[in-house]
């Protein structure tokens, strides 16, 4: 339980920020067409950066964070209808690593780690991986009780895989290039403290 | 607490990887601003994009956006192409990000 609270605030925070900022945006596009903001979905990052760096402990809290998401509001009637898929989609990333551990590639940070969190195209496969449960699982739930109130098809799934792939890469990209000046000071104090 | 912190180092180190590979790292903020530019009018106009919507989009002078041009091209990651349109005029085309 080490950390646990830290994570969890942590994981908290940063995927609510991803919500409103990806909600901003489906305000600003206004809706037109409907979909357009399923194919930029920027809170998939904050389940796969969450729950790669900081394991099962982030699952609680990116979990009240999609529930409070979609309308900012956790005690809505309406957003408990959303409490299934919700899981699935956390439960997608965890899902992907376990597949990939199945199948001998467990995750690491290290260089010789068969699965590398240090690796950027690693987290890509492991996207793609998560992207694919979510599209696949969380449609196949929309449709067996019969949720949604539009029909779904193999469009929707697609967009769903595109929009999880897509959203994590603007936010990895973002992140990279706003994160730059703390990584250059670190390392800069990193050969610092081994010049000295 | 030194766990989080190691977890949040990996992180950094993944997105230094993403950084170093999209290789954007020798520019100045000004200079990215005007190849984020480029980059989103890329995607919305067919043939290249015209230099003087790169200045009035960027926000950026038109110095700094023939500088940070001339370093593009010079990158191999634009080319610049006569416009059909008009003689004077050349338009910015992407080439590669890498």
């Amino acid at each position: 339980m080490k950390n646990f609270f830290t994570v969890s605030l942590t994981s908290f925070v940063f995927s609510s920020a991803l919500w409103i900022i990806w909600s901003f945006f489906v305000v600003q596009i206004e809706g037109n067409p409907n979909w357009l903001g399923s194919v930029f979905y920027l809170p998939h990052a904050a389940r796969i950066l969450c729950i790669v760096y900081f394991g099962w402990k982030a699952i609680p809290a990116l979990f009240l964070a999609e529930l409070w998401g979609p309308d900012f509001s956790i005690f809505d009637l309406e957003s408990l209808i959303n409490v299934i898929p919700a899981l699935i989609s956390v439960l997608s990333v965890p899902l992907a690593l376990q597949t990939l551990d199945w199948f001998g590639f467990p995750l690491g940070n290290t260089s010789a780690s068969p699965l590398n969190k240090r690796n950027y195209k690693h987290i890509a496969l492991i996207t793609m991986i998560s992207a694919i449960y979510n599209s696949l699982f969380v449609n196949l739930m929309l449709t067996k009780f019969s949720m949604s109130s539009q029909e779904i098809g193999i469009d929707q799934i697609v967009r769903f895989f595109v929009g999880d792939m897509l959203g994590t890469t603007i936010v990895l990209m973002v992140l990279a290039m706003i994160l730059n000046p703390i990584i250059n000071s670190q390392k800069a104090k990193q050969s610092r403290s081994i010049h000295q | 607490m030194t766990n989080f912190y190691e977890n949040i180092k990996d992180a950094l180190s993944m997105l230094n990887g993403l950084e170093k590979d999209l290789n954007i790292r020798h520019f100045t903020p000004n200079e990215l601003k005007v190849f984020y530019t480029i980059i989103i009018q890329s995607a919305s106009s067919e043939g290249g994009s015209n230099i003087t919507e790169i200045v009035d989009n960027s926000g950026m002078s038109r110095s700094t956006v023939y500088k940070t041009l001339k370093k593009l091209t010079n990158a191999g990651i634009i080319g610049l192409t006569q416009s059909p349109d008009d003689g004077r005029e050349s338009l910015v085309t992407l080439n590669s990000i890498s």
